[in-house]
C-alpha cells in the first residue's frame, strides 16, 4: 500500500482550554482498506473523528485528501471531499421516510426548486438494493431497527459518493447475525476501494475485519500495524502503555467491616445482569470498564433512580428496597452523579443552596429554612472541600468544573453517608482540582466511608483502588486486587480474563 | 470549555469595598423595584386625572379611602388566584383551570347552602374539599400519566366550566345568601373589607411556604431541573401533588369570597380569571419557565392590575367612551409587554457595565 492515502492527518493538534485533547497524532487511509482506530476512553478517537467531520477544526497539523492539502475541513466541505461518517447513534428524522430522509442528505438545499419525485424514489431504491435493505423507501425511520437505520445511514454515504466512510462503534447495538451483515457491507465497500475507518472497542471484530489498525493513547499516535501481524494482547499493551503521571495519595485501608453487600442485582432497564460484590468501610472500590459497561447503571440502581428488578442490597447488613433515591439517602447511600451540570448541581442556584438540598431534612428539621445554619453549613463545606467562588450566594453555574464537583460532592457528604458513590468525579476537572479531589477521597475513605469509584480513567482506577471491579455488558466480570496492572485491567474489559493474573 | 475557566476567575476580582453599591444596585435593578415605580406612576395618574362621584353624588377624585378598598375588594379574587399560581409556575409548571374551578365551586356552594340547606360551616368545608379534590385530580394526571401541566389544566380547564353549566343547567342562579355570609365579601372588618383579612392571610402562607421553607426550595428545584430534583431526592411528585391541591383550595376560597361580594353564584363565576392571574404572576417577575420568582411580586402584579382596571374606570374621556374594559385589556398588555423588556434589558445592560468594569480593571490590574 504505497499509493497515495484518500486521507491524511499529519501532526494535528487539538486543546480544550487546558486540556491536550489531540498532541501529534499522524494517520493515513488507503482507498480500499479497512482501517481501525483503536484506543481507551478519552484517547481522541471522538475528536479525531471530529476533526476529519468537520466539526472540530484542528490548532495545528496538516490534512490531505487525495494528496492535497485541505486547510481546514467544516461539514460542508466535508461533504465535498466525500467523507460520511456513522454514528453508533442515527441521526436521522425518525418521523420521516427512508426516502424522505434520503433526500434531504443528498439532494441540494434550494428553497425554489420542484421536488423530481420519480428521481427522488428512484434514487432511494437503487441505494437501498445497493446495501441490501429489506424494506422500502416508504418505511417511516422510526419503525426501523437500530441496524436498519445504520443501513440507511450507510445508503446515505453511498447516495453522496462517499470515498472515506467513518464508522464510530457501529456494532455496539447489533447482535451476532446483524454484525455479519454489517461486516459483509462493509467488505463490499471495500471492493469498491471505499476508505473505511472503523472504530470499536470489540478486538475480534478488528481481527475480523480491518487491514491496518492505528493505536492512540493519550491523544497521540502510538502507531499503525498490519492487522495480521499483531496479537490481542500486544494491542492492549500498546493502548495502556504508560506510566502513571500523576501521583496518588497512598491507601490506608486496612481492612473492615462490610458495609454495603450487593448480591444478584438485576436491572432490566439498565441492563444489569446479576451484578453480586461487596465494599467494606474504608475502602474504595473502583469501577472499570468501557463506556456503556453498565457502570453508571449499577450507581443508578443502587442509588434508586433506576430500582433493580431482582437481587438483594443490603447496607450493614440489612436488607433494603431501595424504590426511590429517599429510601438510598435514608439508608446513608450517597450518589455524585456523572453529569454534574444536569444532575450533580443546579446551575442557577446558589452555592449555599446547593450545599444544603440533599441534606435538607438534616439541617431544617421541620422543613422550615434557617438562614444561619444554611450559612455554616455551606461555610463549612466551602472551606473543608476548598471550594473557589465569589460567595456561598454566587450561582452554582458560575464556578468552574472542579469546584462544581465540589460542589456536588459537599452537597452528599452533607447528608453524612455511609456509602458514596463517585461517578466519574474527575472528568473535565483540571489537574489541581483533580489531585484535591483525589486527597479529599482518600480522606474520606479513611473517615470509614465506603467508596465506590466509577471512572473511564485507568490511572486513576490503579491509583485510587483498594480493589478493582470490572465491568463488562452489564456484568461485572471480574474483581481485580489493588495493584494490579493496567492490562490486565483493559484485558478484563474488553473480555479476555485469562493472563496475567500473577498480582 | 474557556468560560468555566473565566467564570472561575471573575468572582474573584469582585471587590469586597463595593458591596454596598452592589447591594443597592442588585435592590434598583430587580424587577419588584420596577413593579412598585409602575404602581406608584399608575396611582398618582389616577389621582390628577380621575374623578368619581360618591354614594351621596358628590364629584370626588381618586385618592379616596372608598376608592382603595374598592380596589382592594375587586382584586382578591384574582389576586388569590395569582397567590395559588406562584408556586406552580415556580414548578414550571402551569394551572389554566383555576378560573373554572373557581366557577364550579360557587354554583356548588351555593347549592350546598341554599338548595341542600346546609349550614355555612359545613358548605364551606364541602367547598373546600371539593376544591382540594379538583387539585388533585390535576396533579393526579400531571404526575401519575407524566402529562403536560398545560395540556392537563387545559382539559379540566373545560371539564370544570362544563361540570358547573351542567349542574346549573346554564340558568339557575343561586341568591338571598344569608347576610352572615354576605359580611364576608361586602362589609369591613377593623378597617378593612373582610375579604382582604383572608387575602392578607393566604398571602403570608404562600410567602411563608415559597421563600422559608424546604418544599418551596423544592418548588425551584423543579422548576429549574427537574432531572436534579430527582438525583437530589426531592419527591418532586409530592411536592407537585402539594401545589395543585393548594390551588383548588385557594380557588374553592375564592369561589366562596366571589358569591359573597355579588350575593350570587353562576356557572360563568371567574371567567377568564386564570389569565389575569397568570398575567400577575408573570408581571410580578415569575418565570415562567420555572425557578426564578417571588410571592412580593406577584403582589405587585396584582397591585398594579387592579389599580389600572379600576383608576381607568374614573378617567372622565374613558368614562365618556365607556370602553373601561377594553382599555383595561390593552394597557394590561402593554404594561406586561414594557416591564418584561424593560427588566431584561436592564438585565443585559447590566451585564455590559460588568463586563465594561471588568475588563477595565484587568487591563488595569495587568499595568504596573
Amino acid at each position: 500500500m504505497s499509493a497515495v492515502p484518500i486521507l491524511a492527518f499529519r501532526q494535528i493538534e487539538k486543546s480544550f482550554g487546558a486540556i491536550r485533547a489531540l498532541r501529534g497524532v499522524n494517520f493515513e487511509l488507503q482507498a480500499g482498506e479497512v482501517h481501525a482506530l483503536l484506543g481507551e476512553n478519552g484517547a481522541g478517537k471522538s475528536t479525531l473523528i471530529k476533526v476529519a467531520t468537520g466539526a472540530h477544526a484542528p490548532d495545528a497539523g496538516t490534512i490531505e485528501v487525495a494528496g492535497e492539502v485541505v486547510r481546514r475541513i467544516d461539514p460542508l466541505s466535508a461533504r465535498k471531499h466525500g467523507i460520511a461518517c456513522i454514528y453508533q447513534q442515527p441521526a436521522l428524522f425518525p418521523d420521516l421516510t427512508v426516502e424522505e430522509n434520503l433526500a434531504l442528505r443528498l439532494e441540494p438545499s434550494s428553497s425554489w426548486r420542484r421536488v423530481d419525485w420519480s428521481t427522488r424514489r428512484q434514487r432511494a431504491e437503487t441505494l437501498l438494493s445497493r446495501i441490501g435493505a429489506h424494506f422500502g423507501p416508504d418505511r417511516e425511520v422510526r419503525t426501523l431497527s437500530m441496524p436498519e437505520q445504520q443501513l440507511v445511514e450507510i445508503a446515505c454515504a453511498l447516495g453522496a459518493g462517499a470515498r472515506i466512510v467513518i464508522m464510530d462503534e457501529p456494532t455496539a447495538s447489533l447482535t451476532r447475525q446483524e454484525q455479519e451483515r454489517l461486516f459483509s457491507l462493509v467488505r463490499a465497500l471495500r471492493a469498491q476501494s471505499v476508505g473505511v475507518i472503523y472504530i470499536s472497542h470489540r478486538l475480534e471484530e478488528i481481527f475480523a475485519l480491518a487491514d491496518r489498525v492505528t493505536v492512540l493513547r493519550d491523544g497521540a499516535s502510538i502507531g499503525t500495524h498490519v492487522v495480521t501481524s499483531m496479537s490481542e494482547s500486544r494491542l492492549i499493551e500498546l493502548m495502556v502503555g504508560r506510566e502513571v503521571a500523576h501521583l496518588y495519595p497512598p491507601t490506608e485501608f486496612s481492612g473492615g467491616a462490610i458495609r454495603l453487600d450487593v448480591r444478584e442485582l438485576v436491572c432490566k432497564a439498565g441492563g444489569l445482569k446479576k451484578v453480586s460484590f461487596t465494599v467494606k468501610a474504608g475502602e474504595i472500590l473502583g469501577l472499570s470498564g468501557l463506556v456503556g459497561a453498565g457502570r453508571t447503571e449499577l450507581a443508578r440502581t443502587l442509588f434508586g433512580i433506576t430500582p433493580a428488578d431482582a437481587g438483594e442490597i443490603r447496607v450493614d447488613g440489612q436488607l433494603l428496597s431501595v424504590r426511590n433515591p429517599r429510601v438510598a439517602v435514608a439508608a446513608g447511600i450517597a450518589y455524585v452523579p456523572e453529569d454534574r451540570r444536569r444532575h450533580g448541581v443546579v446551575l442557577e442556584m446558589p452555592v449555599s443552596h446547593n450545599l444544603t438540598l440533599a441534606a435538607r431534612r438534616r439541617y431544617f428539621p421541620w422543613g422550615i429554612l434557617r438562614p444561619r445554619v444554611e450559612r455554616e453549613a455551606a461555610g463549612h463545606f466551602v472551606e473543608s472541600l476548598g471550594i473557589k467562588t465569589a460567595g456561598i450566594g454566587a450561582p452554582a453555574g458560575s464556578l468552574s468544573g472542579g469546584n462544581q464537583q465540589k460542589v456536588s460532592l459537599g452537597r452528599w457528604l452533607a447528608t453524612e453517608p455511609k456509602i458514596l458513590i463517585l461517578d466519574e468525579p474527575t472528568q473535565g476537572v483540571d489537574v489541581g482540582a483533580k489531585g484535591e479531589l483525589h486527597r479529599i477521597i482518600r480522606r474520606l475513605a479513611a473517615k470509614g466511608l465506603a467508596v465506590i469509584l466509577i471512572s473511564s480513567d485507568l490511572p486513576e482506577i490503579l491509583g485510587m483502588s483498594d480493589r478493582i471491579g470490572v465491568m463488562r455488558e452489564g456484568r461485572l466480570v471480574t474483581v481485580l486486587p489493588g495493584g494490579s496492572s493496567a492490562a490486565a485491567v483493559m484485558a478484563a474489559a474488553l473480555g479476555k480474563t485469562e493472563e496475567e493474573k500473577s498480582a | 470549555m474557556k468560560t468555566p475557566d473565566a467564570a472561575g476567575i471573575a468572582p474573584k476580582q469582585m471587590p469586597t469595598p463595593h458591596r454596598a453599591s452592589a447591594f443597592w444596585k442588585s435592590v434598583l435593578f430587580r424587577h419588584e423595584t420596577l413593579l412598585l415605580a409602575v404602581l406608584i406612576v399608575e396611582w398618582w395618574f389616577f389621582y390628577t386625572y380621575g374623578t368619581t362621584t360618591n354614594r351621596r353624588g358628590v364629584v370626588v377624585g381618586f385618592g379616596t379611602w372608598d376608592r382603595q378598598f374598592d380596589i382592594l375588594r375587586h382584586s382578591c379574587e384574582i389576586g388569590l388566584l395569582a397567590l395559588a399560581l406562584t408556586p406552580i409556575i415556580l414548578t414550571g409548571g402551569i394551572d389554566l383551570s383555576v378560573g373554572s374551578l373557581l366557577g364550579l365551586c360557587a354554583v356548588v356552594f351555593g347549592h350546598l347552602s341554599q338548595a341542600a340547606g346546609l349550614s355555612l360551616p359545613v358548605a364551606t368545608l364541602l367547598t373546600l374539599g371539593l376544591g382540594a379534590l379538583a387539585g388533585g385530580l390535576n396533579a393526579g394526571l400531571i404526575t401519575g400519566f407524566r402529562l403536560p401541566p398545560l395540556i392537563v389544566t387545559l382539559g379540566t380547564y373545560s371539564l370544570f366550566r362544563g361540570l358547573a353549566e351542567a349542574l346549573t343547567r346554564g340558568a339557575v342562579t343561586y341568591t338571598d345568601f344569608s347576610p352572615s355570609f354576605l359580611f364576608f365579601g361586602q362589609e369591613r372588618w377593623l378597617g378593612l373589607p373582610v375579604q382582604a383579612w383572608m387575602f392578607l392571610g393566604v398571602a403570608v402562607m404562600i410567602w411563608f411556604l415559597v421563600h422559608s421553607t424546604t418544599a418551596g426550595r423544592s418548588f425551584r428545584v423543579i422548576g429549574f431541573s427537574p432531572e436534579g430534583a430527582r438525583f437530589a431526592g426531592i419527591a418532586s411528585n409530592r411536592q407537585l401533588g402539594l401545589v395543585y391541591v393548594l390551588a383548588g383550595i385557594i380557588a374553592a376560597l375564592a369561589a366562596m369570597i366571589y358569591t359573597a361580594r355579588l350575593g350570587q353564584a353562576k356557572a360563568d363565576a371567574g371567567t377568564g380569571y386564570e389569565l389575569f392571574a397568570i398575567t400577575a404572576v408573570v408581571l410580578g417577575g415569575t418565570s415562567i419557565f420555572g425557578g426564578k420568582g417571588s410571592v412580593t411580586g406577584t403582589l405587585l402584579g396584582v397591585a398594579a392590575i387592579a389599580v389600572l382596571k379600576n383608576g381607568l374606570a374614573t378617567l372622565p374621556s374613558v368614562i365618556r367612551m365607556n370602553a373601561a374594559e377594553e382599555m383595561a385589556g390593552l394597557l394590561t398588555g402593554c404594561l406586561l409587554i414594557f416591564v418584561l423588556t424593560a427588566t431584561t434589558l436592564s438585565g443585559s445592560v447590566l451585564a455590559r457595565v460588568r463586563r465594561w468594569t471588568l475588563r477595565a480593571r484587568q487591563t488595569g490590574a495587568s499595568l504596573p
